[in-house]
């Protein structure tokens, strides 16, 4: 990033997409002094001080939203911070994303979350902290709910864990209605996960890695469905990843629930016949299943199930993943991927539009999280990324600016490149 | 010579490779039924027995398989290591190759690491049993053992008993056994097979299969791999999975008991059957496997080191 970039910039010829309203057409963007100052046709912006970005055949639609992100800050920034987190989310064109608690110490406290938020002020985008349901994220005692909503917390996890205690459980979600704030769930039956490496099916017995089965999941979503059916909390089922939890969740809006879930782009990318190279980037939690529950979360995109694909981004250091399978911890990042997976599966293979396509990772979490972010609009802050559709490119570790490269995508084609980032009215990232 | 730098599971073993290594085998045997037991075919060839699992039979089975063959081989196991310090695997595999190593053996309690070291040398490397997931070179010595008593493979029927799940020998012998064109059966309860075995055949009492099998392969319970104990008890083993002298007496005539060794008396096969003498005595091979291992192994280095 350069900090001396400009401050006007005018987009010309790029084909607009406008998910909020659902509307497309070719337009240049000048944003002046930080606010998206015009959109139209043939503008003629003046004054010296104007960067000009040649979109002629890409995209442009507003920065996308990444409601799942590990930030790793504070607490952990041998693998990444604030700083490099949201200049890796930049480039992978995202210019909110939502930090998860799991820090050390966690966000379960006003000062972390204002820590959080005052340390991100400088950042390449915007960072709102999900602050979380218990504290210590020890699945014991509620944190003070209503502070943590009024310091500037989005909403509410305990993620990387999930309360075992359903009591507990039933009161964070009773609680959770009196301040409106979405509950982001980890789902994971620890009796069934303990000691689990991959998913548990034909693939984790042919490889000798001991399996977590899909009930892992599916136990603690109909449980959780059960509960919020009770208490009518807002629950957001995080990287569902498995047929049983796309079929629930279904069932369950149906039936009045306010539920929604997001899908990781490595749990639609992959199946767990990838695991037989034992690539340690691969170890993810919840595991990447079978290609039957791959073809379900296609399907829950398709259908409308699943209202948002996250990242998940989950930087770990060399020595963490270059070991030996079990030894090797749980997580792939993904900020920088997390459009040209997706996009390459869902709009290239499975020719989902790409404005509803789009809506995943901007209106539609933003949505979710109640925050003013994702659209397109005159007069505001200009978010907003410019897309190279017909790129194509190898991942290469080298080509990550996250302090941390663990990515599962490594070695792997993907369609679709981010050209530029305008992120907080700032030009924050071109390609190279 | 092999048509792969490294032996890492049965199943990237083509059948040219198994063949080669089978009739080569024969001369070793030869060799180590001689008076002076050794010969001068590796003279200056360094193997590292590099084993992070505990092993008896398997690392003593390789370091004679090496001496007879004149190699040098060093035994290196993590608990006289630098490995209690933390340092990582990467890193003591670089360390050995500094030494100017010719050929790695591993052992290694860790599903896939075999695999994943294979891919950071360029030396051959020999998988000597990884976690659950393979143990190739004892596949290969159950094939020379089986190939020893029948002459033939085609159509033997073989039935595996007991933990497969667990089983990194189960793994690899179904597949060589099967590529080899035998019929192969699991013998095995529900909380020991995968989730979904429709793809198998499998039956769940050794009753089902002991008048008809020509091999009865019985694993060893690992009760050190599990670490939830799903099974309920011995009592309920010995009912439905245990080799015992009834069942061994019903046992068709040729028909041969395979181990991997070692056994758990009382578990998978009783002590009777274990100590038996006389004309069923003959059915137990435990002991030939173990011979026909050494044989095995100084095939295997001579082809990957000759």
């Amino acid at each position: 990033m350069n900090k001396n970039e400009k401050k006007n910039v005018l987009v010309k010829s790029g084909r607009v997409i406008d998910p909020e309203k659902g509307k497309e057409f070719i337009s240049d963007i000048y944003i002046k002094n930080g606010i998206l100052a015009e959109m139209g046709e043939n503008i003629k912006a003046k004054g010296k001080e104007i960067t000009e970005i040649d979109a002629k055949g890409c995209i442009v639609c507003p920065g996308f939203v990444d409601m799942h992100v590990h930030l790793r800050d504070p607490g952990f920034e041998d693998e990444e911070t604030i700083e490099t987190g949201t200049l890796a989310a930049v480039k992978g064109g995202i210019t909110t994303v939502a930090c998860m608690p799991n820090t050390s110490p966690p966000i379960d406290s006003e000062s972390m979350v204002k820590y959080i938020l005052e340390k991100s002020e400088d950042a390449a985008c915007r960072v709102l902290p999900v602050a979380a349901m218990t504290r210590g994220l020890k699945g014991r005692e509620i944190t003070d709910m209503g502070l943590l909503a009024e310091a500037g917390a989005v909403g509410f996890s305990d993620d990387g864990r999930c309360v075992v205690d359903s009591r507990l459980m039933y009161e964070v979600m009773r609680y959770s209605t009196q301040f409106g704030l979405p509950l982001v769930l980890h789902e994971e039956d620890y009796s069934v996960s303990r000691g689990g490496l991959v998913n548990e099916g034909r693939y984790s017995s042919m490889l000798g890695l001991d399996g977590i089965s899909s009930l892992s999941d599916d136990v603690i979503i109909a449980r959780d469905i059960i509960l919020a059916g009770r208490s009518r909390a807002k629950i957001h089922i995080t990287h569902v990843s498995t047929r049983g939890g796309v079929e629930m969740i279904k069932k369950a809006r149906e039936g009045g629930l306010d539920i929604t879930c997001d899908v990781t782009p490595h749990h639609l990318f992959f199946n767990d016949s990838y695991l037989t190279s034992f690539n340690t980037n691969l170890k993810v939690k919840p595991p990447i299943r079978s290609e039957e529950d791959r073809r379900a979360l296609i399907e829950g995109v398709k259908e409308g199930v699943i209202d948002a694909i996250a990242s998940d981004h989950a930087p770990h250091l060399d020595t963490e993943k270059n070991t030996t399978f079990r030894l090797a911890e749980f997580g792939t990042i993904g900020l920088e991927t997390l459009f040209s997976a997706a996009f390459s599966k869902l709009c290239r293979e499975e020719k989902i539009s790409l404005p509803g396509f789009i809506s995943l990772i901007t209106t539609s979490p933003a949505k979710i999280l109640g925050i003013d972010a994702g659209k397109i609009e005159v007069g505001k802050i200009a978010n907003i990324t410019v897309i190279d559709m017909e790129a194509e490119e190898e991942i290469k570790r080298e080509s990550f600016i996250s302090k941390s490269k663990n990515s599962a995508f490594i070695g792997q084609k993907l369609k679709g490149k981010i050209v530029c980032t305008i992120s907080k009215g700032k030009l924050v990232y071109r390609r190279g | 010579m092999l048509s792969k730098k490294s032996i890492l599971d049965a199943d990237s073993l083509s059948l040219e490779d198994i063949k080669l290594i089978l009739s080569n085998a024969d001369s070793f045997l030869e060799i180590s039924r001689r008076d002076v037991k050794k010969v001068p075919t590796l003279r200056g060839k360094t193997v590292i027995n590099l084993f992070f699992e505990p092993s008896t039979r398997t690392k003593t089975s390789f370091e004679i398989a090496a001496k007879r063959l004149s190699a040098d081989i060093i035994n290196f196991s993590p608990s006289t290591s630098s490995l209690k310090k933390g340092e990582s695997i990467i890193d003591t595999i670089k360390t050995i190759l500094s030494m100017k190593v010719d050929l790695i053996v591993i052992r290694h309690s860790d599903s896939g690491t075999v695999k994943m070291v294979d891919r950071f040398v360029d030396i051959p490397v020999i998988n000597a049993g990884d976690g659950k997931y393979q143990h190739p070179t004892q596949a290969l010595l159950d094939l020379y053992t089986i190939k020893k008593r029948f002459g033939k493979f085609e159509g033997l029927k073989v039935a595996i008993v007991g933990d497969f799940l667990d089983s990194r020998v189960a793994r690899s012998d179904m597949n060589l056994f099967e590529k080899m064109g035998m019929d192969v059966t699991i013998v095995s309860p529900t909380m020991f097979l995968p989730e979904d075995f429709s793809g198998m055949k499998v039956k769940h009492c050794i009753d089902d299969v002991i008048e008809d099998a020509d091999i009865v392969y019985m694993l060893r319970m690992q009760f050190e791999r599990q670490d939830r104990k799903f099974y309920p008890s011995v009592m309920e083993y010995n009912r439905f999975l245990t080799l015992n002298m009834d069942r061994l007496g019903k046992m068709k005539p040729g028909s041969i008991v395979m181990h991997p060794g070692p056994v758990n008396r009382g578990i998978e096969i009783t002590d009777e059957v274990m100590d038996t003498s006389g004309e069923l005595a003959e059915k137990i091979v435990i002991e030939e496997q173990v011979t026909f291992g050494v044989a095995v192994r100084m095939a295997i280095l001579y082809l990957m080191l000759g």
